[in-house]
């Protein structure tokens, strides 16, 4: 539909645009005109069939007495109106030469125009009361009509009724300026134009200008002969300006359309919305034919009652969505509120986020995420198109197409579900966007005529003129890659909903500062809490181990056997406490600090971790050590020291009861992007029952006195592989002996 | 023959004074063992001022510095005596319960000499001390005197 762009026409419409149709020079024979100095009323300009006495330079005063009473009343009232103001009927000459005038008068600059137009009925001053109960009628049922086709129905049938004309069109302008005929009303001497569309070229610009400036045309007769205006420029040396004319000469072109349509006469009433011009009342006759002034009037005055209804009609429409629509919007903002995402508030319901601007699809893309909602294309387009839009890196917060495909060729492998693009861009920095896709609407449109064809200059025509098209014969096209359009509400609601978003985005990074804030404030307070444990905590506990060995050694020979054993259990358990207390440290330090992650390689680590490990080892024991090939890995080294150091001393500590104890630590292949390792014993295993408590904090599968413990070390084992990113489980069977796994991400693994 | 120079044990518990001596006791040092119970007075000390104005001008062997300490606190003390050119060859071992890694890395940008966190076990505790009297008063060679002149005072 948009041939605006079209090459051919683009030409034409250039060369359109120069003709000068609203200062042709010229009136059409059915009246004449007289242009008049304001102040004097002398004749500055008069067309060329004005009665001689009032040529040029003749004073109205002597001409005629009556039209100088009338022009001083118009005057003095102010004569400001805009558009030609209908004055009254007057009656001129006498015997043969007697002819009533319908008197019209306008301003231009600093001259009065006088147009005088011929009519048959002396006794037109009683038409408007005639019309009267039909105009009423009409508003009547204006306030009844559902549709706006049915307005424009009602419309077509009231003034061809007032007019008398073969027939009556309501035409009405899309956003590329064609027109379609929505409405109809004839007596079938022409032919039907209903649901027809004239190319923009048609109405050229310029024209469109006047019709909007000045509501009513007619030409009562397509053959006539252009009277010229003399002398042809004003008393200041410009040509008279015609706009507001009633009796202005009308473009050649024009008149040649009209012959080439079979009409003869014609009027057109234009309708106005807000002051743009919303479509055109155009009736047709097959022969010449005049319409009284008071006819046209009430065309005129219909056609306004008509253009405030129907903006009345599109606003209360409008006003509909909206309110349908913002209820829609206010669900939406309800529920991403409730959500820590508001993607999650989107995408947990579906329904209201595509009946928010009546989509069939949706997607949230960031940059590294893309989800598809409803009928959407497939992820791979979806991406193409964000990076499309990204690309696109203009200002614009909302981008709204009916036709994706023509600004956006790949789209058109997408158009049963994506022809229409309504796009809201939700954060600039990181690219993100909020997508509703419209499916494809095939299309028939009728021409009048193949619209690109008939934009061409004839052959007669010389290079500068066009040629109107001489053929109307309907001429089909088939419309694709089209959606239905968004509606004004619809764009408003999705403008509302990335308001909202960015609302709520910039409340929750204000929330999560708060809360940074807040954890940023308890960690120094735990980091507090542990240093002061680790000074004062530690030292009793160091004290009461001291002494009870003080006392052992030096006084022991002053203890009883059972005393000694006081001791003894004293100095136990002080010094599980001391340990515990260290372990707790080490807990909380895992969490405190950051990672200081390096590639290593892990055998080293193991070996150096066994070494040490193997000290404790009571000496009449036996242990097989089998590790394997471990490669490298990206962890910070001193936290995984003390994973291993965990395993391996769990490993040592659990199988002591076993006459030829086999621990073994290796690398499975890797799975899922993790490296997977291992470190298994034969020794006592634990019942998978209890499986879940093992990581847990002070959660002991043995009793104190069977194996010694505090309950920590699986735990900080699983906080520290998890603060690298990795998992941690276990596998046993009671007596068989256990297997501990932990995994790190593959990705990070330095090589 | 210059007498043994002393260890200095800034310690502010009475517990640990009592401990740590018992465990130098075992070691058989013979130097003397010189107790300060906070940071200022073992600047005074190692300064020769206040109550310690007239004793013998001799650097300590080393210095056993907790990191705890009332009035000047160990760091402090630490920054004092490796900042100044006269006293930074003295030997100073920071001997505390803290495990914290902060203490560890500031202790050591000070220039601290060993930093060792006093075990909760009693052998290992005996042991270390031990050890640490033992390195710092007989094996470790100090750099030579650069304080001048004898004073005759």
């Amino acid at each position: 539909m948009n041939r605006a762009s079209d090459t051919t026409q683009h030409i034409d419409l250039t060369a359109c645009d120069r003709e000068p149709i609203h200062i042709v020079g010229s009136v059409q024979p059915h009246g004449f005109l007289l242009a008049l100095d304001a102040r004097t009323l002398v004749v500055a300009q008069a067309s060329a069939n004005a009665p001689v006495a009032a040529s040029a330079g003749a004073a109205l005063e002597n001409a005629f007495p009556e039209l100088a009473a009338l022009a001083r009343r118009y005057l003095d009232a102010g004569g400001e109106l805009d558009g030609a103001q209908y004055l009254r009927t007057v009656t001129l000459g006498s015997g043969a030469t007697r002819q009533a005038y319908e008197i019209a008068a306008h301003r231009v600059d600093d001259l009065l125009v006088l147009e005088l137009e011929e009519t048959d009925d002396a006794s037109g001053e009683a038409g408007f009361d005639a019309l009267n109960p039909r105009l009423r009628a009409f508003v009547q049922r204006l306030h009844t009509a559902p549709s706006v086709e049915d307005l424009c129905q009602l419309l077509a049938a009231d003034i061809r009724h007032i007019t008398g004309f073969d027939r009556a069109l309501v035409y009405r302008f899309d956003r590329d300026w064609h027109g379609t005929v929505l409405a109809e009303d004839g007596n079938g001497v022409l032919p039907s134009y209903l649901d027809l569309r004239f190319p923009a070229s048609d109405i050229p610009a310029q024209a469109r200008e006047l019709y909007r400036r000045n509501r009513l045309r007619i030409i009562p007769d397509a053959g006539y002969a252009p009277v010229p205006i003399r002398p042809a420029t004003t008393p200041s040396g410009k040509p008279l300006d015609l706009s507001q004319s009633v009796l202005r000469s009308v473009s050649p072109v024009h008149v040649e359309y009209m012959r080439n349509m079979g009409t003869m006469a014609s009027m057109s009433v234009s309708i106005l919305v807000d002051g743009a011009l919303w479509g055109l009342v155009s009736c047709h006759n097959g022969l010449p034919k005049r319409v009284p002034l008071q006819a046209r009037n009430a065309c005129d005055f219909l056609t306004q009652v008509f253009a405030l209804q129907l903006s009345a009609k599109v606003r209360g429409e409008q006003a509909e969505q909206r309110l349908a629509l913002s209820a829609v919007q206010a669900r939406l903002l309800g529920f991403m509120a409730e959500e820590d995402s508001f993607v999650d508030g989107l995408f947990n319901h579906p329904n209201d986020v595509l009946a928010l601007v009546n989509a069939s699809g949706a997607a949230v893309v960031t940059a590294d995420r893309c989800r598809l909602l409803g009928s959407a294309p497939p992820e791979r387009e979806v991406r193409a198109l964000y990076e499309w839009l990204s690309a696109r890196g203009e200002a614009e917060d909302v981008f709204v197409t009916e036709a994706l495909a023509e600004e956006f060729p790949r789209a058109q492998g997408i158009a049963d579900r994506a022809s229409g693009l309504l796009a809201i861009s939700v954060s600039k920095r990181y690219a993100s966007y909020i997508l509703w896709f419209r499916p494809e609407v095939v299309r028939t449109v009728k021409w009048g005529g193949n619209p690109v064809k008939a934009a061409r200059p004839g052959p007669e025509g010389g290079p500068d003129r066009l040629h109107p098209r001489k053929s109307f014969e309907t001429w089909k096209e088939t419309l694709k890659g089209r959606s239905l359009p968004w509606s004004l509400p619809e764009v408003e609601a999705a403008k509302d909903l990335r308001a909202s978003v960015l609302g709520i985005v910039l409340r929750r990074a204000e929330e999560l500062a708060a809360m940074s804030e807040e954890l940023q404030r308890s960690n120094k307070e735990l980091e507090a809490f542990s240093y002061s444990v680790s000074h004062d905590l530690r030292a009793p506990f160091r004290h009461i181990v001291g002494y009870a060995n003080l006392l052992k050694n030096r006084e022991s020979p002053n203890l009883t056997e059972k005393g000694r054993h006081y001791v003894d259990t004293i100095i136990e358990a002080a010094l599980s406490a001391g340990t515990l207390v260290d372990n707790l440290l080490t807990f909380s330090q895992m969490g405190r600090h950051a990672l200081n992650k390096v590639s290593g390689d892990l055998n080293a680590l193991v070996e150096e971790v066994r070494r040490r490990v193997i000290r404790d080892v009571a000496p009449d024991r036996t242990v097989r050590w089998e590790v394997g090939p471990l490669g490298r890995v990206y962890a910070d080294p001193a936290m995984l020291r003390l994973v291993i150091e965990n395993l391996l001393s769990n490993a040592v500590k659990y199988s002591r009861d076993e006459a030829a104890a086999v621990i073994e630590v290796g690398r499975l292949p890797p799975h899922d992007g993790e490296a997977v390792f291992f470190v298994r014993d034969n020794g006592v295993g634990f019942d998978m029952a209890y499986v879940d408590k093992l990581f847990g904090v002070f959660q002991r599968l043995h009793r104190v006195e069977e194996f010694e413990g505090t309950g920590i070390g699986l735990a900080n084992v699983r906080r520290i592989v998890e603060r690298h990113g990795g998992r941690t489980w276990a596998e046993s069977r009671l007596g068989e002996g256990a297997t501990f796994y932990f995994t790190l991400p593959v990705r990070e693994e330095a090589n | 023959m210059a007498a043994l120079k002393p260890i200095l044990l800034v310690e502010d518990n009475p517990n640990d004074i009592e401990l740590t001596l018992a465990a130098l006791e075992s070691s058989q040092l013979a130097n003397e063992i010189v107790i300060c119970r906070d940071g200022a007075e073992a600047l005074d000390f190692i300064y020769r001022r206040g109550t310690h104005e007239r004793r013998r001008q001799q650097d300590p062997a080393v210095v056993l510095l907790d990191l705890k300490l009332p009035k000047v606190d160990g760091l402090e003390v630490l920054a004092k005596v490796k900042g100044d050119p006269d006293t930074r060859g003295i030997p100073v071992v920071m001997l505390t319960s803290s495990r914290e890694e902060t203490d560890v890395v500031r202790s050591y940008n000070l220039g601290v000499n060993a930093f060792v966190v006093k075990p909760v076990a009693f052998d290992e505790f005996f042991a270390a001390i031990r050890e640490i009297g033992v390195f710092w008063a007989l094996l470790n060679e100090p750099p030579p005197h650069r304080g001048g002149w004898p004073s005759n005072a």
